[in-house]
């Protein structure tokens, strides 16, 4: 007994050890990058630039897209360490860093989170060379993000319980037509990024200024009868399980994942496409202010953006670039989607300012 | 001139180390960080304000989940005490048939916890559940959807928070002397009434310090009332996780801690003073190994055997579905069916082949390891002043370090960020943020409370006369400690060390924000692997790594565990 309680403590000791050693070489890469980077040479003369390891953080690396991005940044002279988490904790994450930054690029993130980081003042701006590229309206007007993916939150319905004609029209159809109550998911998870967006969707319907959080009584009412006549969603369980087996047929769906979980599951779903539209997100990408290795940072978002990292990314991962000269190089299918829905129109800076606001009045007064 | 040197030398240099050793710590992690974000949350603005009071109190919402979370940590009191006595009775002190393979069953809640346990016990009876079905096939008129709200929800903590029970009520019944039992024996008493005068007296400063702990989890239920409890019954904590990642929302997260915080200490204080009214010990200075009890009532035997393999199965069926779906694939874990035919192993080739995933597992081990060795032999070292010293240093010492109980965990991460992330002169002017360290120190501190109750409930179950008769003989007060005392709290530390250790290899809430960027931990790497947003099969991922996680757990119970209670038996 005495024997393993010695070993353990010796076991422990050399861990010790060996995150301490770790520590100081990572502070001292801090300390020598500043030195590198003032001696680089200027990324267009003549030598080839040298590429310093970036730091990215990201909320899309799942599915093997981020060691796809790792595997194809290195073919092009990049190294990058990815680091991922969700959308919400990243931002957290990036504000609580502030003082001290450890990322050096951040991308994936939607325009509401860039907008709650560029306020949070943790961003550097910065135009690339691809920013003309991108679909209008898309890129920060202030050239502190620019954009890569589009995501639309699509409302879908299984096509064994709706036709086109019998499915809801808008998202409005839900809680005002009788025959659809209880046959909807009621976005309740609110710490996760789609049901912001969808509550988001329905209530930047109502704005008005001198209203609550700047949303009118009405609008109020609206998203409470929402909540209301919807089935509460459950935590750890997948929506599209329930929209397959038809236990609850209707609810919201990010068109990036559409496509898998059709195959996982075995039954396509009908799409609804609103007169208003659909909210449409948009992954950015931009640099994070105080990183030593701005040059660097600069060269990688150029190439990130590139029509052609966006074509093959779009190609490989079904997704909808933003940048035009990549959308042409997109799947059939994920064309032809984008072609049947229409963007609805959001202020994402005036949701980035009141959705934590909504969300705790949500929380607190609408949900039963 | 002589005289004050002999005065010095009696000083016990070693022993002010430590004091001064811990002082510190308390200062520059528990108290210093968690004032400052309660100070950036209330008072950020500039003004203290009643707002989030107010938003809290005209909630129906909150008030309701507030009460309901308070019915459920009563409730729980009651039930888990009932049946975390029973399992302990059934494997160390009846003599029941098939105690070892049935000790094995009621272990299972030490290897999986959370959305998974909880999911393992909605494949049973949830509305396509195999209970559910036989159920309905039985009386036709059955509700399938009878799982859910308060009686779910306890139904399932009940069996799923006993882990604690199963230790170290194990722990302290093998401490009973068996003297005691056979003279009231002898003198004619029955069984139920040697339990309860003989038995249950000895368990007592243990029960306590569980139920302190049940009470605490009751409040704290997340993942059971998430998925069970349906609109009807809802608790507060996931109302609170919400919120305290919010920008904005962050006053009411840390005020409605604070109330199940308060809510905590005012029991546990409670408890403290009944704990100084009486504890009993055995006295005898020779206690001889405890001997299965036979039950001599034909009807009460059966009926405790019936029982004890009834919760057996309880406690088995969940753990061998989640074995059993982590083999399937999305539609059979949601419709619950199995078929021969649709056993793969591509789930277990899809999370081990892009293994440039080694690395999270050795980050997660390391830190596990570390962490939950410095907490405990913290808490050790508390321990030791609370059982020697009964001052208001000790007290206030006690109280300190139970502050991690007052914020949930989030807040407590942010806490460390937002204090650390500048140089701080109580730490020699060094930045934590963006080293390894955070991390470490958040996990130490997160643990502190929960080790320090059952270090200390082991440490107040020791006979003094122990320790006089090895001062009398001449011991050093740190050799009688090392010598005396600590082989006696052993098993209990180690388990609370196994439990800690299990607790850090996937925790996500903590790690979220503190994690070093280049060190992954495994919580980070599950959480992204089977996010809403990923594409894979993702509940079918979950299981994967559960049954990882159940290996990895269960070789840590059985390496610290299992070996140190198979030595004490020899």
């Amino acid at each position: 007994m005495k024997k393993t309680i010695s070993l353990m403590m010796i076991f422990t000791l050399c861990l010790l050890l060996a995150a301490c050693a770790n520590g100081n070489s990572s502070t001292n890469q801090g300390a020598a990058s500043p030195a590198a980077s003032n001696g680089q040479t200027e990324p267009q003369s003549s030598q080839a630039p040298v590429n310093e390891k970036l730091i990215v953080y990201t909320n899309s690396n799942s599915d093997g897209r981020g060691e796809w991005l790792i595997d194809k940044a290195k073919a092009a002279g990049f190294d990058i360490e990815i680091v991922g988490a969700g959308g919400a904790d990243l931002t957290n994450r990036l504000i609580a860093e502030k003082n001290n930054p450890i990322a050096d690029v951040v991308y994936g993130l939607n325009s509401m989170l860039y907008e709650i980081l560029t306020q949070n003042d943790v961003l550097e701006p910065f135009t690339p060379e691809w920013a003309d590229e991108v679909e209008e309206g898309l890129n920060d007007p202030d050239g502190y993000y620019h954009s890569l993916v589009k995501q639309a939150i699509l409302l879908a319905y299984n096509p064994e319980k709706y036709t086109p004609e019998t499915a809801p029209k808008d998202w409005s159809d839900l809680w005002n037509k009788a025959e659809y109550k209880g046959m909807y998911e009621a976005p309740t998870l609110l710490g996760q990024g789609t049901p912001r967006i969808v509550a988001a969707g329905i209530l930047t319907r109502y704005q008005d200024p001198s209203g609550e959080y700047g949303i009118s009584k009405e609008g109020w009412e609206q998203i409470k009868k929402f909540y209301d006549n919807g089935v509460p969603a459950v935590e750890g369980e997948d929506f599209y399980s329930k929209l397959a087996g038809g236990q609850t047929p209707i609810g919201a769906m990010v068109s990036g994942v559409l496509a898998s979980k059709e195959k996982q599951y075995g039954v396509k779903s009908g799409i609804v496409s609103p007169e208003i539209g659909v909210p449409v997100i948009v992954e950015q990408t931009a640099i994070v202010k105080g990183t030593k290795k701005r040059e660097t940072a600069e060269r990688f978002i150029n190439w990130l953006g590139s029509a052609k990292t966006q074509g093959e990314f779009a190609k490989e991962f079904n997704s909808m670039p933003a940048n035009a000269k990549a959308a042409e190089q997109a799947n059939e299918d994920v064309k032809k989607l984008y072609a049947s829905i229409k963007t609805q129109t959001m202020d994402w800076a005036f949701i980035a300012q009141n959705i934590d606001n909504w969300a705790e009045k949500i929380e607190l007064e609408v949900l039963k | 001139m002589t005289k004050i040197r002999s005065a010095l030398s009696s000083i016990p240099v070693a022993a002010w180390l430590m004091y001064a050793f811990l002082g510190w710590f308390i200062v520059a992690f528990l108290i210093y960080p968690n004032l400052n974000v309660y100070y950036e949350i209330f008072w950020g603005g500039g003004s203290f304000s009643l707002d989030a009071v107010h938003k809290l109190i005209s909630s129906e919402r909150a008030m309701k989940s507030l009460y309901n979370s308070f019915i459920l940590a009563l409730s729980l009191v009651v039930t888990v005490n009932l049946v975390g006595i029973f399992l302990v009775l059934v494997t160390e002190y009846f003599e029941i048939k098939g105690a070892k393979i049935l000790r094995l069953g009621y272990f299972t809640t030490l290897v999986y916890s959370g959305v998974v346990l909880v999911s393992g016990y909605k494949f049973i009876y949830g509305d396509s559940g195999f209970i559910t079905r036989v159920l309905s096939h039985l009386f036709p008129a059955f509700n399938v959807n009878w799982f859910h709200g308060y009686g779910a929800v306890l139904f399932v903590m009940t069996f799923a928070c006993t882990s604690n029970h199963v230790i170290f009520l194990t722990n302290a019944i093998r401490k009973l002397d068996f003297q005691t039992v056979e003279a009231a024996k002898n003198m004619g008493a029955s069984t139920f009434y040697i339990l309860r005068r003989v038995v249950l007296p000895v368990l007592k400063p243990t029960i306590f310090a569980l139920t302190v702990l049940l009470f605490l989890t009751g409040l704290g239920a997340t993942s059971a009332p998430l998925i069970l409890g349906g609109s009807e019954f809802q608790t507060i904590t996931p109302m609170i996780l919400t919120f305290a990642r919010s920008v904005t929302s962050k006053d009411l997260a840390a005020l409605l801690a604070l109330v199940l915080g308060v809510a905590t200490l005012l029991l546990l204080t409670l408890m403290i003073r009944f704990e100084k009214n009486g504890n009993f010990m055995s006295v005898s200075k020779v206690k001889s190994a405890l001997v299965k009890q036979k039950i001599n009532n034909r009807i009460g035997n059966v009926l405790v055997h019936t029982a004890a393999y009834l919760l057996f199965v309880i406690y088995i069926i969940p753990v061998v579905l989640i074995i059993l779906f982590s083999f399937t694939d999305a539609r059979s874990i949601s419709t619950a069916m199995l078929s021969p035919g649709e056993f793969t192993l591509d789930n277990y080739i899809t999370v081990f082949s892009n293994m440039s995933a080694f690395k999270p597992y050795l980050v997660s081990i390391c830190y596990a390891a570390v962490a939950s060795l410095a907490v405990v032999v913290l808490t050790l070292m508390a321990s030791r002043i609370l059982h020697k010293f009964n001052n208001i240093w000790s007290r206030t010492l006690e109280y300190a370090l139970l502050i991690p109980w007052m914020l949930p965990s989030t807040l407590i991460a942010i806490g460390l960020i937002v204090t650390f992330d500048t140089p701080k002169p109580i730490l020699g002017n060094t930045v934590l943020l963006g080293t390894l360290w955070l991390l470490l120190i958040a996990y130490v501190i997160v643990h502190i409370p929960f080790t320090l109750r059952m270090v200390k409930a082991s440490f107040f179950s020791i006979d003094g006369n122990l320790e006089d008769a090895a001062k009398n003989l001449g011991a050093r007060s740190f050799y009688s400690f090392r010598r005396v005392l600590l082989p006696i709290i052993l098993p209990s530390a180690l388990a609370v060390l196994a439990l800690n250790f299990n607790n850090i290899l996937a925790d996500y809430d903590l790690t979220v924000f503190l994690y070093h960027p280049l060190y992954q931990p495994l919580g980070i790497v599950i959480k992204n692997s089977t996010d809403a947003q990923a594409l894979a099969d993702t509940q079918a991922l979950t299981l994967v790594y559960s049954v990882i996680l159940m290996i990895m757990s269960a070789i840590t119970l059985y390496g610290v565990y299992g070996r140190s209670s198979r030595s004490k038996t020899k």
